[in-house]
């Protein structure tokens, strides 16, 4: 696409199969060239050509947001791999367990010469069966890598009961409604699911369905990331609804982790689509309504504390009279 | 940003190519230049395939293979000599005449920024967050360590203080009787390179939020230089003011260091190339106050900050991006180089 060089991001716990995917990935897919980005002090045994050693250092812009952190690291190293002779057909980013995953995607936004020359293909969780539901309660990051996740692989799923999974699919599913998650045992998915996803692409966010299942307010504990949907189904005024929307990300823009939109903007036929990382927003008008299907705004927000954000109110007030 | 001279009339469709492209050579070497250093008469490139070229005016040009992996970084060495950090964790120092000797090998990780001062001798690499130092002919190096990983590596005009570019901002290293004591030049934000005034009076860095910082260095006084579009992670030192040449505008943004405050408080000299592309790579020629300037669309343009200050251009646009431009001291040739590997070695003299 473009001829940018996607990255795919890996996110997961130690001991949640990340090396076994990425080895997976590294000799399966035979034939292609791939670098392969791991922390200095993750897992070794990785099987490739081509691994560049990262310090996951993340910085601040001066304008002191604490929004804004990038991995300075990340941006030396892909701008270092785009010097290459041979042109890469992908990179692989490999995170410790105790990475916050908001760097890494806002790298891809905040950076223009990482911007012109790659793009973030997926963030790929990988969950342990077996431990996710301790680490899930007792860690901060666990619950961010699956709030950033475009696909969660449920590993390991062979260590628990039916039970315990429906349990564990219907929590994941209410922090983050709009990932995949794919149950594997020994991270043995095809991997067509998991590279290749362009998910960070505005045409993904067309494949929100209208309807989603009500988050699961279960977990209430005031740390806990959920998600909410809010759906109008009157036109937006757009002044009121980028006034609305752009206060909502700058004020509370660190517990947002994620959102994404579709939205009927008054007067245009075109469909308007947004999504954002934190405070970070990109837009853009996505083609005509479908025929025969309802032009229903609906913006979907994972994070923390939403309950107070007074969602729906807002969305609903930013309907055109 | 803003100046007094008079634009020149790019076309919409870019700029047109030129007599002295047709006059030239074009080497199609498939490998991204990284870097461009001009050794007197002959010109020095880098290249992503971990290969140096050197041009001179009658010779085909020396080829000599000496990293496995991209060059990351060049810097000149001595009249006839440069040293290079790559992708294969090594520090090598390479003749014209393509002889290359390794200076050390540091382990996996990459090299990422290297520095020398030619006339004393010294050289200094980064990798990570440690740079190592030679002083002169000494076979082991000093370790200086940083906070975070280097991104920028400048020897002063004495040779006796290195700066390192990092997170957060510039530490000056003096060497004293007993080692190096360390001075923090503390900024806010990621420095991704750094440069000596010629006078030693003044550090710049170029930083991720598409500005410059500067501090002067008798009392540690601030500048920041803001407004461009992109990091201006490209800049040379033009002319007897001198200026400061930079990168990252559509324009060349040249800021005065003469008198006691250098540029504070004054508008910096722009030369407008009048179209959307983007000054990528800029170099200045000895002894002269003439400036280059490669633009991210491939073009190249000349300009004399101290005469009528109109832009010539030299090369049209190609849409590949310089990464780097250079002209012998006696003018007889021009070299560029680009992000897709092709160098243009060109006659300057009609």
């Amino acid at each position: 696409m473009n001829g940018k060089v996607p990255v795919t991001v890996l996110t997961g716990f130690l001991g949640a199969g990340k090396t076994t995917l990425l080895n997976r990935i590294l000799t399966e897919q035979h034939g292609r060239k791939y670098a392969v980005v791991v922390n200095e002090f993750g897992e070794t045994g990785i099987d490739n050509d081509l691994v560049v050693d990262a310090d996951e250092e993340v910085f601040e812009m001066n304008n002191g947001c604490i929004c804004c952190t990038v991995r300075g690291d990340l941006i030396r190293i892909l701008g270092g791999l785009m010097k290459r002779a041979d042109s890469l057909d992908a990179i692989l980013v490999e995170t410790t367990g105790v990475a916050d995953p908001a760097p890494v995607a806002q790298t891809f936004f905040v950076d223009d010469d990482v911007a012109e020359k790659t793009r973030l293909d997926a963030v790929i969780t990988l969950v342990d069966a077996a431990h996710c539901e301790d680490q899930l309660e007792h860690s901060h990051e666990a619950p961010e890598q699956v709030a950033f996740a475009d696909i969660v692989l449920l590993n390991k799923t062979d260590r628990v009961d039916a039970a315990t999974l429906a349990r564990i699919e219907a929590r994941l599913r209410a922090m983050n409604p709009y990932c995949r998650i794919i149950p594997t045992d020994r991270c043995d998915v095809p991997l067509d699911q998991v590279m290749g996803q362009s998910a960070f692409d505005l045409e993904r966010v067309l494949e929100i369905e209208p309807d989603f299942l009500d988050s699961d307010h279960d977990h209430s504990h005031d740390d806990a990331v959920t998600s909410v949907t809010v759906q109008a189904d009157r036109p937006l005024d757009p002044d009121r609804f980028q006034r609305w929307f752009s206060a909502l990300l700058q004020e509370h823009g660190q517990d947002i982790l994620r959102s994404k939109g579709i939205l009927d903007l008054n007067g245009e036929s075109q469909r308007y689509v947004v999504q954002g990382v934190h405070m970070l927003m990109e837009s853009d008008f996505m083609g005509p309504w479908p025929a025969g299907e309802a032009r229903r705004s609906r913006l979907v927000f994972i994070g923390r504390g939403l309950e107070q954000l007074d969602l729906e109110k807002g969305f609903a007030a930013c309907q055109a009279a | 940003m803003s100046g007094g001279v008079e634009r020149v009339d790019g076309l919409d469709g870019g700029f047109p190519s030129s007599q002295l492209e047709h006059d030239g050579e074009l080497i199609r070497t498939g490998a991204p230049v990284t870097g461009v250093v001009g050794l007197g008469e002959v010109i020095v490139t880098a290249h992503g395939d971990g290969g140096l070229r050197f041009f001179g005016a009658d010779q085909p040009p020396v080829i000599a293979p000496v990293h496995d992996g991209v060059i990351l970084s060049m810097a000149r060495a001595g009249a006839d000599r440069v040293v290079t950090g790559g992708e294969d964790g090594a520090f090598r120092e390479t003749a014209t005449d393509g002889t290359t000797t390794l200076i050390a090998r540091l382990g996996r990780r990459w090299v990422d920024c290297v520095a020398a001062h030619p006339r004393r001798g010294h050289k200094a690499c980064s990798v990570g967050g440690r740079v190592s130092v030679w002083i002169g002919a000494a076979p082991e190096p000093v370790e200086l360590e940083h906070p975070s990983t280097v991104a920028g590596l400048a020897f002063d005009p004495t040779g006796k203080r290195l700066a390192v570019a990092h997170y957060g901002g510039v530490t000056l290293w003096t060497r004293t009787g007993t080692g190096w004591r360390p001075d923090r030049l503390e900024w806010a934000g990621s420095h991704v390179s750094v440069a000596w005034s010629p006078d030693g009076a003044y550090v710049v860095s170029a930083m991720q939020e598409n500005a410059l910082h500067g501090w002067r260095l008798q009392d540690s006084l601030h500048m920041t230089m803001s407004g461009y579009p992109a990091k201006p992670r490209a800049s040379a030192w033009v002319g007897s003011r001198p200026y400061l040449a930079t990168s990252g505008a559509d324009q060349i943004v040249a800021w005065p260091f003469d008198g006691e405050e250098g540029p504070m408080g004054r508008a910096p000299l722009a030369v407008n190339y009048a179209g959307p592309a983007l000054v990528s790579a800029v170099n200045g020629l000895p002894g002269t106050a003439v400036v280059f300037a490669g633009l991210d669309d491939g073009a190249v343009l000349m300009s004399d900050l101290e005469a009528k200050p109109q832009a010539l251009v030299l090369r049209g646009t190609t849409g590949e991006a310089v990464t780097g431009v250079a002209a012998t001291p006696s003018l007889s040739h021009l070299l560029v180089g680009d992000s897709a590997g092709t160098v243009l070695w060109a006659p300057l003299k009609a």
